[in-house]
């Protein structure tokens, strides 16, 4: 199959920074944090948690349409609708009809899950709602948007924690790269604060305490004061094409996806290998057709844990070399938090935006760089980095899988 | 509230059906409920007046005859 170049024609997101993509992006190269408490759990094990929770109106999405999703899946639908306006496609057009889906999503319809159990043992009773099964599935996403904008090609749903719809939009790449497709949409969602949720996240010792300066100063990756993670909900849609589809249908181009690296570590549940994230680079440029001077910005996985950070930068300087000290790499964690289904699409689009713009985010909360981080991890300050042309945004999951894209500014 | 008043606004509410075409020969499928809307529809109306709607009895097709239904258990709890 002869391989063609897949462009990015449009992006929607859902985040805790808004949802309008623009302003998203705008508010993180300002290095502004979107992380706040939230009181979680029932009044004798309440307590204040530490998350990012999406900031959209749930009215665009219709009472009736409600009945069947789960917020995770109004997210998507969300997202995709701005991705897809963006695109200038609508669910009359040709192009949507022989289009694919790819999303990826960690837990699926969590809130509907807890609702359920909570329905079954109250109610004691075999009799419980019929939408909970459509609203717990993980295709659920997909399915809503496939059905409301006529996507009649191939639906997959990539369920690899933080790494799915970095996985998702990987594949999707390939998918028309090598022919199969000409458009796919590619994203994730994720929505999982709940109670019972996070008080097992919690139980892992990975989520941040909160930091004196309060909530949106407590995500810290890179910084000795770190102390974990937050966890964050929302979506994110990108719209791919094959360039001689975009170009016939006058839609602009607002980037390009160049490669695609997946390893697995073979390792550890929940510790990361600094060679399966390295091997995951590497795999990805090479995919690119391009050396590792060619890159100069790293959107990196970094959640802002102890261990997870130092192997980044140990893997980043096993992919990269000598130019690993030449590169700008921040940890937009900091300031959107862990957003786990959704993470990987949400963060290549502020990726794709950076290099479209040339200038790319800080790490928020970067202070006291550790150490043992010792790259230019883009202290607080967005950057200027105009002649940008190669970035690489990474996914680390649990479970050791690891997802590297490359993305390019388009400027034909 | 009466069951007729209930159902409306469950209806209205939680399924966005529009009032004014809630006459009592308007079907569900008229007013944009597919199987499994009218299925959680059945649930929710148990849930609510606290009656059993048995499976047979659960495919009304007019808002009418949903009211009908819904009365004729609270009629029959009450005797």
């Amino acid at each position: 199959m002869p391989s063609r170049r897949v462009l990015v024609t449009g992006m929607g997101f859902v985040t805790p920074h808004g949802d309008d993509a623009d302003l998203i992006f705008d508010r993180v190269y300002a290095g502004e944090s979107a992380i706040r408490t939230i009181r979680s759990g029932r009044e004798e094990v309440a307590a204040d948690v530490l998350v990012g929770t999406a900031d959209w109106s749930p009215d665009e999405v219709t009472p009736l349409q409600k009945v069947a999703m789960d917020p995770v899946a109004q997210m998507a639908l969300v997202a995709a609708r701005r991705a897809l306006g963006q695109a200038g496609l609508d669910q009359h057009d040709e192009t949507l009809s022989a289009a694919g889906i790819y999303m990826g999503c960690g837990l699926g319809g969590a809130e509907s899950h807890e609702e359920g159990y909570d329905e079954y043992h109250r109610r004691s009773s075999r009799k419980v709602r019929p939408s909970i099964v459509p609203r717990v599935m993980a295709n659920a996403p997909a399915a809503h948007i496939s059905m409301t904008w006529g996507i009649r090609g191939p639906s997959h749903t990539f369920s690899v924690a933080c790494s799915s719809s970095a996985a998702a939009t990987g594949e999707a790449f390939r998918a028309i790269r090598d022919g199969y497709l000409d458009c796919a949409l590619a994203g994730g969602a994720e929505a999982m604060l709940c109670a019972p949720i996070l008080v097992a996240w919690e139980a892992m010792g990975v989520i941040a305490k909160e930091h004196p300066d309060g909530p949106a100063a407590s995500v810290r990756p890179f910084d000795l004061a770190r102390t974990g993670f937050a966890l964050a909900e929302g979506a994110g849609v990108l719209v791919l094409e094959a360039e001689e589809h975009a170009r016939a249908r006058g839609a602009t181009p607002l980037g390009e996806v160049v490669g695609y690296g997946a390893t697995s570590d073979a390792f550890n549940l929940t510790q990361p290998s600094m060679e399966g994230q390295a091997q995951a680079m590497k795999a990805a440029l090479a995919d690119a057709g391009i050396d590792a001077e060619a890159v100069g910005y790293v959107n990196a996985h970094a959640t802002g844990t102890k261990v997870g950070d130092i192997a980044e930068i140990h893997a980043i300087k096993e992919a990269f070399g000598a130019h690993a000290a030449r590169l700008a790499v921040s940890a937009t964690k900091s300031m959107h938090g862990h957003l786990v289904g959704a993470a990987g699409a949400v963060e290549m689009g502020l990726t794709l935006m950076g290099l479209a713009r040339g200038r790319v985010p800080p790490t928020a909360n970067l202070t006291d760089p550790d150490p043992e981080c010792d790259l230019d991890c883009v202290p607080l300050l967005g950057r200027e980095l105009p002649d940008l042309e190669y970035a690489l945004s990474n996914s680390f999951a649990f479970g050791g899988s690891n997802v590297s894209l490359v993305a390019r500014r388009v400027t034909d | 509230m009466g069951a007729r008043a209930k159902i409306e606004e469950m209806l209205v509410q939680k399924y966005g059906v529009d009032a004014e075409r809630l006459s009592p020969g308007a079907t569900m499928s008229d007013l944009g409920l597919d199987s499994l809307s009218l299925a959680e529809l059945v649930f929710d109306i148990e849930d609510v007046f606290g009656i059993d709607i048995p499976a047979d009895e659960a495919e009304f097709t007019t808002f009418g005859e949903a009211v009908a239904l819904v009365d004729r258990h609270l009629s029959t709890r009450e005797s």
